[in-house]
């Protein structure tokens, strides 16, 4: 008896051990393999030129500039509105009533939507309705903003990782202790007063996780910005809003649906993906600095 | 004597369960009202209703008046802000503000001011509460590099510094040694030259040592009220003797 015991659980210890296993391998494959193939073109020229026209050579860098622009935009659009939503939710709002039962459904909802759902709406919302508005508007009807463009690529994508924002804020909110709460009101302060005060001083580090989740998930999503902004090829790196730009993230479909010769652009899809990669490491590290840097300055204070 | 807090039919429920039955009870300008009785009683609940905290719990429903110097707390308009402060609350577990020493004390006079030139009331109101001696040379450092004895003393100062015409005391000496106890005793006995005190004690020897009256509360009702010196040697409930006496609770 006790020895069918002692397997049954060895059994399980190894089922449990193998199934990490296969996860850590399974990543260990897929980076080996873009590492393996993508380095040896891997060059200062790839990381600085522009691609040929006919995109069977050069670099990358107007799709390098593009990712790193869009993302940046994005997190500016993003956090500040998940943050917003977040205290609302989470101080302000009365928790039994129907408005935060519905706003949480919805955001349930957002973050189970396709994501080339949101590049549709993007093209809906942005795109025709509110930059086909302003240029009705301020440009006499002139096409100013109602193409697409970073500005709306970069609010399509922040739309796309406002629940993530949102989620990971709320659960800082919630691990601040109520008892500090309770000391500020005690001492006569204002709910304005102790959430300013007391709780968004305490949740900073949590905000930030959810802005280095969302610098994450958008950094690769290639489906919202298909009709809202990306561009397939262009000569110059976009220096306004309302500029079409490129990404990494398109280029690497592009290469790998457009070019004729599929075999002299692989070279250049495996390195291409690498930067991806390397990019939005770069991005989640600058967040994840920037986070330990207000961390280690709230504890000093 | 003035009566500065007036309690008349005061019932308090969270959602349906009743926690303080009609209570009538009348603290006195510059008395220590002592208030026992085994967990549960409503000691809390009364004493967290007199500063209006319990509205944070959506599921509190209260009936009947208490009146704080002539105003019905719960009918009059109230600025739940300037109430808090002058009825100032000092809770079971001492609770540090993340910040500075200093920072804690100047957080209440900050929420309304300037908050610079408060050097000479952080000194009076920590040497009001005895810690003055300890922190002096480190009012920079972490509230929370405090012991839970001083953390508590922090608490109180903190507190006085809102300058509060009645102190709330909730358990304040729950989780202290006896050293830190008798030193928030001693500070106590200063204190009500100026502010009135309403303490509540799960410890009935604090009472019988700091209050000039004592109440003694059982299952959401007030048994009895009456000089400390009464309740403790010739109470009129039996259930009062029982309880002071230690014979349940």
């Amino acid at each position: 008896m006790a020895r069918w015991i002692q397997i049954v659980a060895a059994l399980f210890t190894g089922l449990t051990g193998l199934s990490c296993l296969l996860i850590l391998a399974m990543v260990a494959i897929i980076l080996g393999d873009i590492v393996i193939h993508g380095w040896p073109s891997l060059s200062w020229t790839f990381l600085s030129s522009a691609p040929s026209a006919d995109l069977g050579g050069g670099g990358v860098f107007p799709a390098i500039f593009g990712t790193v622009a869009l993302v940046l935009l994005m997190t500016v659009a993003v956090v500040p509105l998940g943050v917003a939503a977040a205290v609302y939710l989470h101080e302000y709002a009365p928790q039994d009533s129907p408005v935060v039962y519905f706003v949480r459904l919805a955001l349930q909802n957002l973050a189970g939507v396709p994501a080339i759902v949101f590049g549709l709406f993007g093209l809906g919302l942005f795109v025709r309705f509110a930059g086909g508005g302003l240029d009705a508007i301020f440009f006499g009807g002139r096409l100013t903003f109602g193409q697409p463009c970073i500005l709306w690529a970069a609010l399509t994508l922040a739309i796309l990782t406002l629940p993530t924002v949102v989620v990971a804020t709320e659960e800082s909110l919630r691990a601040v202790p109520r008892s500090y709460r309770e000391a500020a009101y005690a001492m006569g302060a204002t709910r304005w007063q102790v959430t300013w005060r007391v709780v968004l001083p305490q949740s900073v580090g949590g905000m930030l996780t959810g802005a280095i989740l969302a610098v994450s998930r958008g950094a690769g999503e290639v489906a919202p910005i298909l009709f809202t902004g990306a561009a397939y090829y262009l000569k110059d790196l976009p220096s306004k809003l309302n500029d079409q730009f490129m990404e990494l993230g398109y280029h690497v479909y592009v290469l790998t649906t457009q070019s004729p010769d599929v075999e002299k652009t692989k070279p250049l899809l495996y390195s291409t993906v690498l930067v991806l990669l390397l990019v939005t490491f770069a991005l989640n590290l600058v967040a994840v600095l920037i986070r330990s840097r207000i961390r280690r300055r709230l504890r000093s204070t | 004597m003035k009566t500065i807090l007036e309690l008349k039919g005061f019932s308090a429920w969270y959602d349906h369960h009743l926690a303080l039955k009609e209570i009538s009870l009348e603290v006195q300008d510059g008395e220590i009202l002592g208030v026992i009785g085994p967990a549960g009683g409503g000691k809390s609940t009364l004493i967290r209703s007199l500063n209006r905290m319990n509205d944070l719990d959506p599921k509190f429903r209260a009936d009947g008046t208490i009146r704080y110097r002539g105003i019905d707390l719960y009918r009059d308009p109230v600025d739940l802000a300037v109430l808090r402060r002058k009825l100032g609350m000092v809770f079971a577990v001492p609770v540090p503000l993340p910040g500075s020493i200093y920072q804690n004390l100047a957080f209440g006079p900050r929420l309304n001011g300037p908050g610079d030139g408060l050097d000479a009331q952080v000194e009076k109101c920590l040497r009001a509460a005895f810690l003055w001696e300890e922190v002096k040379d480190r009012l920079t450092l972490s509230a929370f590099s405090l012991s839970g004895g001083q953390q508590q003393r922090l608490c109180l100062a903190r507190t006085l510094m809102l300058e509060p015409d009645v102190l709330l005391l909730d358990e304040p000496c729950s989780g202290l040694d006896p050293l830190s106890t008798a030193k928030i005793e001693e500070a106590l006995q200063v204190l009500k030259k100026d502010v009135t005190v309403v303490l509540v004690t799960n410890n009935v020897m604090q009472a019988s040592r700091c209050a000039d009256r004592t109440a003694f509360f059982l299952q959401g009702r007030l048994v009895e009220c009456g000089p400390t010196q009464q309740i403790f040697v010739n109470p009129r409930e039996k259930t009062t003797r029982d309880y002071v006496s230690g014979r349940f609770g």
